[in-house]
């Protein structure tokens, strides 16, 4: 499919191997019941690289993110984590992780809890280090249980940053946080990638993996189906997004047919007089329009957002039947509940 | 490992009110229960005192409670949170996790045992020689980590709504047969037979061979640290092995 072109360096290194990919996932599938949460996910993320993970709930995110950390076992295929289990991984201090809506420990404070990660952490950082760097060196005596959202999501990052870990892993990381927490967030997130980590986030906020990933994954009932840098995403979702009004001809219809035959469409919605296209190549296409003799009013081109571009992907993986997909034809993924939320 | 077991000791005992209610209530009824006794009366058959019997018995079953409700609920309630998951993205081995559980149901029971010895001896006139005191203080509170160990387990196969009916069924049971509550004396032959197999009887009887003077029974204490093996490396397994949404 469409998953990444996977140069492999073999499992049998050790774990410090340089040439082993930092995330290896190979033909992994994973059920819950008749539900196929990943349906031959083939995945392989190298060091150093940002890499957001999007899809629409219920696309398999979550449980993707457990069996990379080991909290699942595939029931067929293999993950392999520094070209090792996720289990040895975790325990060598390789992979630091912050869950969504992960619980914590109650009746301590935000210091004592930091201080249990960093002790059980084999390559900890000081503690003082790790609560400046999450950003919460001002409440470290405060009970955990008495934190709001966006606090208690930075005592993960903290957890999840106690140590020199080569891959960050981060499941939904900024759900809760207001604007400005949230890009007070990314700084620090910024400052672990310069350190040359490997980070890996799933996000519903487009515009974080827009900005921060410099790659970005796709992944629509549990396989990939898009896997590239924002820019290469928005330009396979069509890159620009032209708008018009057009005049009904003598029957009272657009003609729908001959604007699904104009050059380089990649998308085409029809809404009363509004004609909606998607084109990666809008000069060439507009040119067409005219061609036909058509009078557009009210004419916008603009660019795609990496939302619209997402949005455009998902919906037409939905469309085709994907081979990997289930067999039930439920085009209403997009709001089937992943069976892994709580 | 060592800050684990650190912080669940601390929050255990921050935790005000289940330490009270832990800690005073075996003592509570320690008195209740021998309120009526004649102080001098013998329990049939056997060469010790009434009040001295309940004494371990009730120490034994403070302990118990405290290590055995405490622990069940709280971890089904801390694994449906979704700090098990998060504690399992850290190096740390299943033993420690059990370990510390353990350590932290320790700092319960052992004041609750002291009350209720403390009471016997200065209200009930209870008479034994120091190093009896000592030893049975230091059984029953080794014995209740084999209860602690189940509460582990208990609470890694249930979910919160359940960890406690289960709890209360396991340690009814096993008070019972142990003879916490009726002297084991009473029993049909056929349940003592089967009592002694169970971790309640031998607990039971670890601290009343103390109490007639003598030493422990070597099967008792194999009977107690077969549990105790059992019990933590269910739990270790459970807790490494968890691939459910824990």
């Amino acid at each position: 499919m469409t998953a990444t072109s996977a140069v492999t360096a073999g499992h049998g290194g050790g774990s410090a191997d340089r040439g082993a990919p930092v995330v290896s996932f190979r033909a992994v599938n994973k059920n819950f019941g008749a539900v196929r949460a990943v349906a031959g996910l083939d995945l392989e993320l190298r060091a150093g690289e940002t890499v957001a993970l999007l899809g629409p709930n219920g696309a398999g995110k979550s449980t993707a993110l457990d069996l990379l950390l080991g909290l699942r076992n595939p029931d067929s295929g293999s993950v392999a984590v520094f070209g090792t289990t996720p289990a040895k991984a975790i325990a060598a201090g390789r992979v630091g992780a912050m869950l969504q809506s992960g619980g914590l420990m109650e009746d301590v404070t935000v210091r004592e809890l930091v201080g249990l990660a960093c002790d059980l952490h084999p390559r900890a950082y000081p503690v003082d280090r790790v609560l400046k760097d999450a950003g919460i060196d001002g409440i470290g005596d405060r009970k955990v249980n008495k934190l709001s959202g966006g606090q208690e999501q930075r005592v993960r990052f903290a957890m999840a940053t106690a140590g020199a870990n080569d891959l960050i892993v981060l499941d939904e990381p900024t759900v809760g946080m207001d604007v400005t927490a949230r890009q007070a967030f990314w700084a620090t997130m910024r400052g672990q990638v310069e350190q040359g980590r490997t980070v890996l986030f799933a996000t519903h906020y487009l515009e974080e993996a827009d900005a921060i990933a410099d790659r970005v994954l796709v992944l629509h009932r549990g396989a990939l189906i898009a896997d590239g840098t924002a820019a290469e995403i928005k330009a396979r979702a069509g890159a620009r997004r032209i708008t018009f009004d057009l005049d009904a001809d003598r029957d009272g219809r657009i003609d729908e047919a001959a604007l699904r035959g104009l050059p380089r469409v990649v998308g085409l919605d029809i809404t009363g007089p509004t004609v909606r296209i998607r084109s990666d190549d809008a000069d060439a296409t507009m040119h067409a329009v005219y061609a036909l003799g058509l009078y557009p009013r009210n004419l916008e081109v603009s660019g795609l957002g990496l939302e619209q571009a997402f949005l455009a992907i998902t919906e037409a993986a939905a469309d085709t039947a994907t081979p990997a997909a289930t067999t039930t034809a439920t085009a209403v993924t997009a709001t089937a509940e992943e069976p892994g939320n709580r | 490992m060592k800050t684990l077991v650190e912080l669940e000791i601390l929050r255990t005992l921050r935790n005000r009110r289940f330490m009270f209610f832990s800690v005073l209530y075996p003592g509570l009824l320690f008195l209740i229960i021998t309120a009526g006794a004649d102080r001098t009366k013998k329990m049939d058959g056997l060469n010790l005192t009434v009040v001295a019997y309940y004494m371990v018995a009730m120490a034994a079953f403070g302990a118990m409670t405290a290590v055995l409700m405490g622990n069940a609920e709280r971890i089904a309630r801390e694994r449906e949170k979704g700090w098990v998951r998060q504690l399992r993205l850290t190096a740390l081995p299943g033993r420690g996790y059990v370990t510390a559980k353990i350590a932290s149901a320790a700092t319960v029971s052992l004041p609750s045992i002291l009350i209720v010895l403390v009471l016997g001896a200065a209200v009930k006139d209870v008479r034994l020689a120091a190093w009896q005191w000592v030893s049975t203080a230091l059984a029953v509170w080794a014995g209740s980590m084999v209860f602690a160990a189940l509460g582990v387990a208990i609470g890694y196969v249930a979910t919160a709504d359940v960890a406690r009916p289960i709890s209360m069924l396991c340690y009814f049971v096993l008070a019972m047969l142990g003879g916490l509550w009726v002297p084991f004396t009473t029993f049909p032959h056929w349940l003592q037979t089967l009592a002694g197999y169970l971790p309640g009887r031998a607990y039971t009887a670890v601290g009343q061979a103390i109490e007639f003077g003598d030493a422990p029974h070597a099967k008792d204490i194999t009977v107690l640290v077969v549990y105790l093996a059992l019990f933590a490396g269910t739990a270790a397994w459970l807790y490494r092995k968890d691939t459910r949404k824990a």
